[in-house]
């Protein structure tokens, strides 16, 4: 519960440091953004193995073909980093940059729900008389 | 604690700004200009390693290798 706590004030400690550095050295600074968003994911991963451990759960619970729950922690982990490193280019001002990157997690995204789609398809039209 | 390292990146982009700022006032233009690269060269190889610790886990963590 405390480790909230921890991440504000790294947070606020790495924005202020960045504040601080940036009218010098703006590329120094941008390397200080990234090396202090990696520290507070450190400390969000084991809130986030609490969740999977959920997914495990429920996966267990109700014996669900496992691999959809599989590709669906695959999409959310696609989808972090690509909006980690999106933010972080368009923090640095390279908007064009971070828009190409969110275009490429989509794809990539999409191309991995493919056979989520092609199954579902499937599954109409054996429904349909 | 983590937050030495961010407290070790901006001590390093200052102490750089300084340095390169007084070797402008002293006429060597050229050696602010490598103070300035080396310091940023080092802060890079330091968040590097940082950076391949996260791909790692969330490579591990989200089952993407």
């Amino acid at each position: 519960m405390e480790e909230i706590f921890k991440i504000i004030g790294i947070s606020l400690l790495t924005t202020i440091a960045v504040l601080v550095v940036k009218p010098t050295k703006p590329e120094i600074a941008l390397v200080l953004g990234v090396a202090g968003s990696v520290i507070v994911f450190f400390y969000i991963v084991d809130l986030l193995e609490e969740v999977f451990g959920l997914f495990e759960y429920v996966m267990q619970a109700t014996n669900l073909d496992s691999d959809i729950f599989i590709l669906l922690i695959k999409i959310i982990g696609v989808g972090y980093i690509t909006e980690f490193s999106a933010n972080i280019c368009g923090d640095s001002g390279n908007s064009a940059m971070a828009s190409k990157i969110l275009l490429a997690g989509k794809l990539v995204i999409f191309v991995m729900a493919i056979p989520i789609i092609t199954s579902l398809i499937e599954l109409i039209v054996s429904i349909m008389p | 604690m983590d937050i030495e390292i961010i407290l070790k990146i901006a001590g390093i982009g200052i102490l750089v700004a300084v340095v390169s700022q007084v070797l402008k006032q002293a006429g060597k233009e050229e050696i602010a200009t490598l103070v300035t690269l080396s310091g940023l060269v080092i802060v890079l190889v330091m968040v590097v390693d940082l950076i391949s610790e996260l791909f790692n886990m969330v490579g591990n963590l989200f089952y993407l290798f």
